[in-house]
């Protein structure tokens, strides 16, 4: 969507939502979106806006509503309060326009690699009844979903792993496949659920090498003037992951200080950090201690439990995009 | 268990009353007979004659003046054991999938839909307490005496077991991660109960169905027991009766192999229709 004017904030005035620079290709706009549960008050007033080709990281201490944030862009929780809106459209359910790859059951287990990255295709394209009784006259249609399906299954590396089913592959390979399953039906959004916190470092590095190579596939088609093809959000607990992988990173937190916008109680997360994340070229060889400041600032301001901060004082994306100082898909 | 058998029946010979000492003629009585409840092999070969043995089955013929006149033929037909045979395992099999159809049916809808799930858990938790054989007189009153009886009986006895099992499988083996990527997918309501959620419980249907096997046989062959006219529940109770243990152990050996064929067959169906399964 291109976003005629300064985008309208949430109620909280400051948020990321209203600093989006005018001209801006916007895919996921989150606006003033609380939620709660009984008398818990999980997220609160949480504005942002995701531009298209962008890998924004998600990071926040445990209990800071990051999977409810994530549900409520999903469309499975929607929000009580606010707006989540996926390329102008409201998300009031889950929808072929976000993809979601879960850090565990990411795939059918009772399909193949390659049917399970054809499984969108295929639901897509026909209905149950057809699926079933009808099969038999539909085998042109399965053929050629089913080498879409192949070609992308090599372009993650697992051609030679089409007939395996789940229970015979690594994480690694299942989180492949499960993000080849996701791309195939080209989502204006990915959401990434700490996927890859249950792999090993060898196969993390890889499947991090892999967004990397998605999100220079976006730098491609900003060069050649057309739309990037990727929009993704990752959630992680790992702070290097997250700065290395994307773009932007994001800090959601329960732990600001909420006294001074006169609350009486805790009124849940909301985001306390958004900053410019620098931007790698798959391969390229990169240090841990390049990201120690970053590092620091999002542990003190995010992670930390003794509040120290007002909520707006760290977010600061879009300036930065405005300054010129970010890389990337937004970079000049 | 053959030999075992051998030893016991020959160990548990009895006295022969028309056994003379001083008779030492070549056709004189033995002085120990088979124990009536250990048929030793001379009887198993009496059994089995009796059992295979060809009867009257009444055939239709025409006659040259047009008529038509119903004769008796001897015919393996009209055997017990085909007769028997044929009667039980037909409603076996008809009944199992009368109870198969509506449990994995009822079972799905209530996995996949709670309000259809708040009206029928309570029902089926209570039905699944009734044992089945106490059904049967409601059963003789509103089926009848007849082939609906058999089928009533196994259907309505693992109806209640066979949805719990279904609708908890679909419940709570389909994580609803699974679900809501399904719904990214593009899926719709039926195509998540009939490509997600029927797929991914499929095995454990099958698992649910070859369990539901021995019950349903125990059913059938009480009903058969008590009502039956012709099938293994009652021959086993004539035989029974008459102390005819050849026939009747016979018959128990037929049982039992059928019963492990059929589970053989259900594992089988599971391994070819869900190759995931178990790996």
């Amino acid at each position: 969507m291109q976003v005629a004017g300064v985008l309208q904030a949430g109620q909280g005035g400051q948020g990321a939502v209203g600093d989006v620079p005018q001209g801006t290709d916007v895919v996921l706009r989150v606006d003033g979106v609380s939620q709660s549960f009984g008398s818990k008050r999980v997220l609160h007033d949480v504005n942002f806006a995701i531009a298209r080709g962008q890998i924004a990281a998600l990071v926040g201490p445990s209990g800071s509503g990051k999977s409810t944030l994530l549900r409520a862009i999903l469309g499975t929780h929607p929000a009580m309060t606010g707006s989540v809106e996926m390329d102008g459209k409201r998300v009031v359910a889950p929808s072929q326009d976000c993809g979601i790859v879960y850090q565990r059951y990411t795939l059918f287990p009772f399909l193949t690699a390659l049917e399970n990255v054809a499984m969108g295709p295929w639901l897509h394209s026909t209905n149950l009844l057809e699926r079933t009784v009808l099969r038999p006259f539909f085998g042109n249609a399965r053929k050629r979903i089913l080498e879409e399906a192949r070609a992308l299954l090599g372009q993650v590396g697992l051609a030679k792993a089409a007939d395996q089913y789940p229970s015979e592959m690594s994480g690694g390979m299942c989180q492949r496949v499960a993000i080849a399953q996701a791309l195939i039906m080209k989502p204006k959004l990915l959401l990434l659920d700490e996927p890859f916190g249950a792999l090993d470092e060898a196969m993390r590095e890889e499947l991090q090498e892999m967004v990397l190579e998605l999100y220079a596939q976006n730098l491609a088609a900003k060069g050649r003037g057309e739309r990037a093809p990727y929009t993704i959000m990752i959630v992680t607990h790992e702070l290097n992951e997250a700065i290395y992988v994307s773009d932007r990173v994001l800090g959601l937190s329960q732990y600001w200080r909420w006294e001074e916008e006169s609350h009486a109680a805790p009124p849940g997360a909301t985001i306390v950090y958004d900053n410019i994340a620098p931007v790698f070229a798959p391969g390229e060889a990169f240090d841990p201690m390049q990201f120690r400041a970053q590092r620091a600032t999002i542990r003190r301001v995010v992670m930390e439990s003794e509040p120290r901060f007002p909520r707006h004082e760290h977010v600061r994306f879009w300036g930065q995009v405005r300054a010129g100082e970010a890389q990337g898909v937004l970079g000049r | 268990m053959v030999l075992g058998y051998a030893l016991l029946s020959h160990a548990k010979r009895v006295p022969n009353p028309s056994y003379n000492p001083a008779d030492t003629s070549p056709t004189a009585a033995p002085r120990t007979v088979p124990n009536v409840a250990l048929p030793d092999a001379a009887g198993f070969r009496d059994g089995l004659r009796r059992v295979f043995m060809p009867r009257d089955v009444f055939v239709e013929v025409p006659q040259p003046d047009g008529s038509v006149v119903r004769e008796a033929r001897k015919s393996f037909f009209g055997s017990w054991y085909w007769t028997d045979n044929v009667a039980t395992w037909g409603r076996l099999f008809a009944g199992l999938s009368m109870g198969i159809a509506a449990g994995v049916v009822i079972g799905m809808l209530m996995g996949c839909y709670t309000p259809i799930e708040a009206m029928l858990r309570l029902p089926v938790d209570f039905l699944a307490k009734i044992p089945p054989t106490a059904m049967l007189a409601v059963f003789f009153v509103t089926v009848g005496t007849e082939r609906e009886l058999f089928w009533a009986m196994i259907s309505f006895g693992i109806l209640p077991t066979l949805i719990q099992s279904v609708y908890l499988g679909a419940r709570k083996d389909v994580p609803q991660e699974l679900i809501d990527k399904a719904r990214t997918l593009g899926a719709s309501q039926p195509d998540i109960v009939g490509s997600v959620i029927l797929r991914q419980t499929l095995p454990v249907i099958i698992e649910s169905a070859r369990l539901c096997v021995g019950p349903a046989m125990v059913y059938l062959i009480a009903a058969e027991w008590l009502v039956a006219s012709e099938g293994f529940g009652y021959r086993l109770r004539l035989q029974g009766r008459l102390n005819d243990m050849s026939v009747v152990y016979l018959y128990l050996v037929v049982l039992g192999a059928a019963g492990y064929a059929i589970d053989v067959a259900l594992r089988e169906v599971v391994r070819r229709a869900c190759p995931w399964w178990g790996k």
